[in-house]
């Protein structure tokens, strides 16, 4: 029964009884809602329409990947290899297009069928070979990088396509940027996926004790390899927001990324031991990111000083917002 | 119910973050100046000479230095030297000019390579590459530190191993020449520098601002091209303010340009320290929808394609890494001959703008000009202006 009951479409990561509990469970939101009050003071710029929107298309990628991330995390699982997927889906968004005559359709699909081989391929070894994922995709993140290098002899390759650049980067619907849209649309799937629906519930048990999982009937392999496959494709579809910007892929892009991501999802309240989290805290996360990354340069910081500061905020609120 | 409100609530909140700005109109940086309106000529841009010194110092000395008499390759070719190359990457076009540079020369003059190494910019992986290479016992090694610092223990192993050293753009800290090594060739940083600075310049108003996106790594070769271009700022142009933002994830540029520009909207231009870093930026900038004039330095594909298309790159200043490597061969010859080979051996900048596009891409690759470039000068219609 406790199983169920903390795998049961949950929004927010913990049962809010108390005055503390309710800090520590919404801290994500909290700690958000303070770095923008505070860079709002200190900033005359941060407020801004553009300048919100540079959050918003900064944090595209990490925001999408997040999503996927929060599946596998919630498994208990962990992908390291998304950076270099995104690398990889680009590259190959680029080549196909240069060889179907500029089809921006066949790109697209194809840097996402990338994603989702790789991911199906991280999923099997993990749980039919046994082999920790955390190894599996470490493997991975070095394959994909390398064919990535390979397979244009280390150069970038550009893209022209006017069509690609307005779907997946420069163009605007209602004022709001195309990247900020698609960052929304895939949150809103994500959170459809994983808070209503079946697969989703599957997601959370078995994350939270496969072995129970499993007398209940529920394939956790297979429930598995699905949530790798769905970060391996949105990592291709990240790609595509990147390169249309870009104008290019390039083998070196988004090196580390993962880790931003990985970030990103504790951050939000997704536990790396499985069976707890939201796609909303994830998208928090990510904004906790790109906020600290924008306001910071706004206020003029040094770069050494960012990633200290940087990284004592991600400390302290993992570390207030932990569940006791 | 409690629930779903505080999910709505906080859904609204994040939707409220990402879409805060659809009421608001948005503020723009903008060049005050129309740059359509301006024309570089890369001749005027071009340093007199070379500008900089080397890294402990040394006066410059030209390339001419360097060539060897008849005779003198005669003997080289009798001597059936054979030399190593230790590389800190090969991921760059840069690396593999310079490597064939050095690998014609080389055959021309019959000294045989027997090795060449990739650190991937990895200490650990020079200092492995070097011991490796002292074992094949070479009579020539031409490399290019990593880190200065860090790599330094490891090329003392080569000078006391009777190795003859060449380095690439700069020594290792506390190596003596001509004890320790026997020449360093590199390009003129400041020289580039400075016709990032000059081209830079026509785009800046009168009491404008300049911005500086800058590598906070300390590291020589950057530093020298800062900090030609802050001098002849205020040697040319002090009425300009100079406003700097630094990056150390080289990968990670293009947020960091995109949100400097939006907290300094003053910025009439900016100077950004190598390509890479510059189209990481111009990608973040027309995403953002500002735009602004930008000058950088080292010639690649994108930055032409940019360039060529009337984007945002105005100039480069390139470096030549196939003369480079030519360079850096012949004074491995000289080493072996028991010449002395000048300390700083320094390649003169070259002013890339519109108007020399397409020749000095053809130059300095060596190759065809690529079709992308090509088209986009068609269509802008500015190439060779």
């Amino acid at each position: 029964m406790n199983s169920k009951k903390s795998t049961k479409f949950r929004l927010f990561p913990s049962g809010v009884k108390s005055a503390p509990d309710f800090f520590r469970g919404y801290f994500v939101y909290l700690a958000l809602t303070a770095l923008i009050i505070f860079f709002s003071l200190a900033s005359p710029y941060f407020l801004t329409a553009q300048n919100l929107f540079n959050i918003g298309r900064q944090t595209t990628a990490v925001s999408i990947i997040a999503v996927g991330m929060t599946f596998v995390i919630i498994n208990a699982q962990i992908d390291l290899s998304v950076g270099s997927v995104f690398a990889l889906s680009g590259m190959t968004s680029a080549l196909v297009m240069q060889y179907v005559n500029n089809f921006w359709l066949l790109g697209a699909l194809a840097a996402i069928a990338v994603g989702v081989v790789i991911g199906f391929i991280n999923g099997w070894v993990t749980v039919k070979l046994g082999v920790p994922s955390f190894l599996v995709t470490l493997g991975t993140l070095g394959i994909a990088r390398g064919i990535a290098l390979i397979i244009t002899d280390t150069k970038p390759v550009l893209i022209s396509n006017p069509a690609y650049f307005q779907l997946f980067g420069d163009s605007s619907f209602l004022g709001i940027p195309i990247a900020v849209i698609w960052t929304l649309v895939i949150v809103i799937a994500g959170f459809i996926v994983l808070h209503k629906t079946t697969f989703g519930l599957r997601v959370f048990a078995t994350g939270g004790n496969p072995q129970a999982a499993r007398f209940t009937g529920i394939n956790t392999h297979r429930t598995i390899i699905a949530s790798f496959m769905i970060v391996g494709a949105l990592a291709g579809l990240a790609s595509l927001q990147f390169t249309a910007i870009a104008r290019a892929a390039r083998p070196d892009l988004a090196a580390g990324l993962e880790l931003d991501v990985i970030a990103a999802v504790i951050l939000g309240g997704v536990s790396l031991f499985g069976g707890r989290g939201t796609i909303v805290g994830a998208l928090a996360g990510s904004l906790i990111i790109g906020v600290m990354n924008n306001g910071l340069v706004l206020l003029g910081v040094s770069s050494s000083f960012q990633e200290i500061i940087k990284g004592i905020i991600i400390i302290a609120a993992v570390s207030l917002g932990k569940k006791k | 119910m409690k629930r779903s409100k505080s999910i709505a609530v906080s859904l609204a909140a994040i939707s409220a973050l990402l879409l805060a700005g659809c009421s608001s109109p948005g503020t723009e940086a903008s060049s005050s100046t129309d740059s359509k309106a301006i024309v570089l000529d890369a001749a005027s841009l071009t340093p007199n000479g070379i500008i900089g010194k080397g890294k402990n110092g040394e006066e410059p000395a030209s390339v001419d230095a360097l060539q060897l008499t008849d005779e003198e390759k005669a003997k080289v070719k009798a001597g059936k030297f054979t030399a190593a190359i230790a590389m800190q990457t090969m991921d760059i076009d840069w690396s593999r000019l310079t490597l064939k540079g050095i690998q014609d020369t080389f055959d021309s003059l019959g000294i045989k390579v027997v090795g060449v190494t990739d650190a991937k910019f990895d200490v650990q992986q020079q200092i492995a590459d070097l011991e490796n290479l002292i074992t094949k016992k070479p009579d020539v090694i031409i490399s290019i530190p990593v880190d200065d610092v860090a790599t330094a223990e490891a090329y003392k192993k080569v000078s006391a191993a009777g190795i003859k050293l060449i380095f690439i753009h700069m020594p290792a800290s506390g190596l003596k020449y001509p004890a320790d090594y026997q020449a360093v060739v590199a390009p003129d940083n400041q020289g580039n520098g400075e016709i990032a600075a000059a081209a830079l310049s026509k785009y800046i108003p009168e009491n404008g601002v300049a911005g500086i996106v800058d590598f906070a790594v300390d590291f020589y070769t950057t530093n020298q091209r800062t900090l030609r271009v802050k001098n002849w700022f205020s040697e040319n142009r002090p009425d300009v303010k100079i406003k700097e933002v630094g990056f150390t994830d080289t990968t990670a540029v293009g947020p960091i340009t995109a949100n400097f520009v939006t907290a300094n909207p003053d910025v009439n231009g900016l100077f950004i320290i190598w390509d890479s870093p510059a189209m990481q930026s111009v990608a973040a900038l027309r995403s953002a929808g500002v735009t602004l004039p930008i000058t950088t330095i080292d010639l690649g594909t994108e930055d032409a394609v940019d360039m060529a298309g009337d984007g945002y790159i105005k100039a480069v200043g390139a470096q030549r890494p196939y003369d480079q490597g030519v360079a850096e061969a012949l004074a491995a010859a000289n080493a072996l001959l028991g010449k002395k080979v000048p300390a700083w051996v320094a390649l003169p900048a070259v002013a890339v703008t519109p108007g020399n596009l397409l020749e000095s891409y053809k130059s300095i690759f060596g190759t065809e000009v690529p079709k992308e470039i090509v088209d986009a000068c068609n269509t802008s219609g500015i190439c060779g202006k």
